[in-house]
């Protein structure tokens, strides 16, 4: 297991993160979703070593992360960083050797990642040559190359184009299938949605959720029913009990249903109106999880 | 694909790592190559510059028609006594004489019959008048006394005693330091730059970030000295071999043991020099994120290395001056006037204890503060960062 426990850190007055916790299983990917300057980046660094958190700690294996265990995490950070005049085949390898690879196993490793990402042909151009996808790739490959028990990915998707998207996808599901556990960050929340097992959202130094994607749905599921009546009053929803109307056209009916309301009591009050096309708990994309959850404690914020 | 099973590398290692990609990087670096090459070249001209000016003092070739050999012995020996090397030329007669006088062969030709005559192309330079007349005026009073029967005249020679014997391989010695602090000076702020554009290079790129991922900022940073620093070692020795060597070939200097112990103290005052300098540049780079900015950051610590360059040269004309002596010992300044001091052989070796263990105290608070900067302000882009900023970060 990864795990990340009760992450506090302040850097002066501003508390960047307050408790931040969760954890990774061995051949799983976990999304980290949060707004800008929430602290996904400030945790991933912690794990890293490159931040001291105030308290707090990242175990691997039930072991603090310490200068010799994060020799085994690949990470990519998030601005990227590889030396621009160096070739693409002595960086890797570098980087390989300074993760604890002899040099034959490092120059093997490197010659291998660097054909399996595609870039055989570029081997000894410096890095600054390369488009910027490419340069991602040689990223990806030095994270790889020391072939790490956990990776830290910070944003490793920005940038790239939708060919660069399904392949570094395919990288990632290939390494989680070897049981490597994988974080990675990310703004797009349908990838998280499409590639992670596990999900966690972070708003204002806290964890609002985590869990499953499928754990997270049922949590707001059940509230959220969706009812689609073409020839019903526009008020026809008004005066259900325990139902809260949050958005009606055409007799397409949003209603949010408190705990104790029955939802065959709103199936009968539906038929009573005529035909009924649509009758379903709505199944709530990660997208409209992220907008609640960092909404929740502090609306007036995302208003502004 | 086969498993490789790595390690735990061991701080040795991961410094060696460091190290081994600055040199590598650097050596096919041609900016690297051009400047070693010209450094190379300078120091080559430099001694064959003064092989010429050495070999182009008084050389006079005077023509002689008639005359014994007694005649010879006296223009060689006048020429001797008056410090000009004198070649005689002697000739069957007057017509082929003149010819060499006309093609400029000889200055001037001396005709040794009775009444001896000099005869010149325009007239007679102050040198070859006086070694002429000299010999002349020698052979005549020695032919007088023979007539007057003296044979053996009793003439008491002019002891010479050296108040200075060292005075003349004082001089090369300080010529050599002077020489070797202007290299030292050189490779100190080359190096130096090196250094720094290396540190803001890792910076801009970030990746810093990766490499502090698998090493503490303290194993990259003496990485990176000593790798640029074998480097600069290799390239101070590589001027000091081919100086001597030169200097030996075309027999500039006199006391070869004298010139090749003042490299050897140059090259060691280097070692302490660059390595202050280049921990002091590598934290003060670390400041900044961007090239632009380097030059303010690097500004102090060029001027003081200005400094040094100044009074180390200055000190040659007086090396026992206050000055010198007072910056001899101070950290920073010590290894550009040292050296010079040294070879003046105004030092006791207390001095020399002293000015070596200040400056091994500075290198060793430099790495130590500089260090803690160094680690605070590496993760810490944009803009410019303070110093008591980077301490803070680095306790953070």
């Amino acid at each position: 297991m990864l795990e990340f426990d009760g992450l506090h850190k302040s850097f002066g007055e501003v508390r960047v993160l307050e408790g931040v916790g969760f954890t990774v299983a061995p051949g799983s990917m976990f999304g980290f979703c949060g707004s800008n300057g929430a602290g996904k980046t400030t945790t991933m660094r912690i794990a890293m070593g490159l931040v001291r958190p105030d308290t707090g700690e990242v175990r691997w294996q039930g072991r603090p992360l310490d200068q010799a265990s994060r020799r085994r995490v690949g990470y990519m950070p998030e601005e990227r960083g590889l030396y621009p005049k160096m070739k693409v085949g002595e960086q890797v390898t570098y980087f390989a050797r300074l993760h604890g690879l002899d040099a034959a196993a490092a120059a093997k490793a490197s010659r291998d990642w660097v054909e399996r990402l595609g870039l055989g042909a570029r081997r000894d151009e410096q890095l600054e040559k390369l488009s910027l996808g490419n340069q991602q790739r040689v990223q990806l490959a030095a994270a790889l190359v020391s072939r790490p028990e956990v990776l830290i990915l910070d944003e490793p998707f920005s940038g790239l184009d939708p060919v660069g998207v399904d392949s570094l996808a395919e990288a990632l599901l290939d390494q989680v299938r070897q049981g490597v556990p994988v974080v990675f960050s990310s703004h797009q929340l349908d990838l998280v949605e499409r590639l992670c097992d596990s999900v966690g959202i972070l708003a204002r130094g806290r964890m609002v959720a985590a869990g499953t994607v499928e754990e997270l749905r049922r949590r707001e599921a059940g509230r959220l029913l969706r009812v689609v009546v073409p020839d019903a009053a526009p008020d026809w929803a008004a005066t259900l009990p325990g139902a809260r109307v949050v958005s009606e056209q055409n007799g397409d009916t949003l209603l949010d249903l408190d705990g104790g309301a029955d939802d065959q009591a709103v199936l009968a009050a539906a038929l009573r109106t005529g035909r009924v096309t649509h009758f379903a708990w709505q199944q709530p994309t990660l997208v409209e999880l992220f907008r609640g959850a960092v909404a929740a404690p502090a609306p007036e914020e995302v208003a502004a | 694909m086969t498993a490789p099973v790595p390690h735990e590398p061991s701080s040795a290692s991961l410094v060696r790592l460091v190290a081994a990609r600055e040199v590598s990087t650097r050596i096919r670096d041609k900016g690297f190559i051009v400047s070693s090459v010209v450094i190379l070249l300078v120091i080559i001209g430099a001694v064959l510059f003064q092989v010429l000016a050495g070999s182009g003092d008084d050389e006079t070739r005077i023509g002689l028609v008639g005359g014994d050999a007694s005649v010879v012995t006296a223009l060689e020996a006048q020429g001797e006594a008056l410090d000009v090397d004198v070649e005689v030329v002697e000739y069957d007669d007057e017509p082929a004489a003149r010819t060499a006088v006309e093609d400029e062969d000889v200055e001037g030709v001396l005709l040794a019959g009775g009444e001896p005559e000099l005869l010149v192309r325009e007239s007679a330079g102050g040198t070859l008048e006086a070694v002429v007349q000299g010999a002349v005026g020698q052979l005549a009073i020695a032919e007088q006394l023979t007539a007057a029967g003296i044979d053996e005249l009793e003439v008491p020679e002019v002891g010479v005693t050296a108040v200075d014997a060292d005075a003349a391989a004082d001089g090369q010695r300080v010529v050599t330091a002077i020489f070797g602090v202007v290299i030292l000076y050189s490779l100190l702020i080359l190096f130096g730059q090196f250094i720094a554009q290396g540190v803001v290079e890792e910076k801009s790129s970030r990746v810093v970030e990766l490499l502090l991922a698998t090493m503490r900022p303290w194993q990259l940073l003496a990485g990176k000295i000593l790798g640029l620093g074998l480097l600069a070692l290799g390239q101070i020795v590589a001027i000091g071999v081919v100086a001597v060597v030169a200097a030996l070939t075309f027999d500039v200097v006199e006391v070869p043991g004298d010139l090749i112990s003042t490299v050897a103290v140059v090259i060691a005052w280097f070692v302490l020099g660059y390595a202050w300098y280049a921990a002091v540049f590598a934290v003060a780079a670390s400041l900044v994120s961007r090239q632009e900015d380097l030059a303010t950051v690097l500004m102090p610590t060029s001027m003081v290395l200005v400094v040094a360059f100044f009074i180390g040269i200055q000190a040659a004309s007086d090396p026992g001056g206050m000055l010198a002596r007072v910056t001899s010992y101070i950290p920073g300044l010590s290894p550009l006037v040292m050296p010079v001091r040294q070879a003046a052989g105004e030092v006791a070796l207390w001095e020399i204890a002293l000015a070596v263990v200040l400056m091994v105290l500075a290198i060793g608070l430099v790495v130590r503060l500089g260090g803690r900067i160094y680690s605070g302000a590496l993760l810490r882009t944009g803009g410019k960062i303070k110093m008591r900023e980077a301490l803070a970060a680095e306790r953070a």
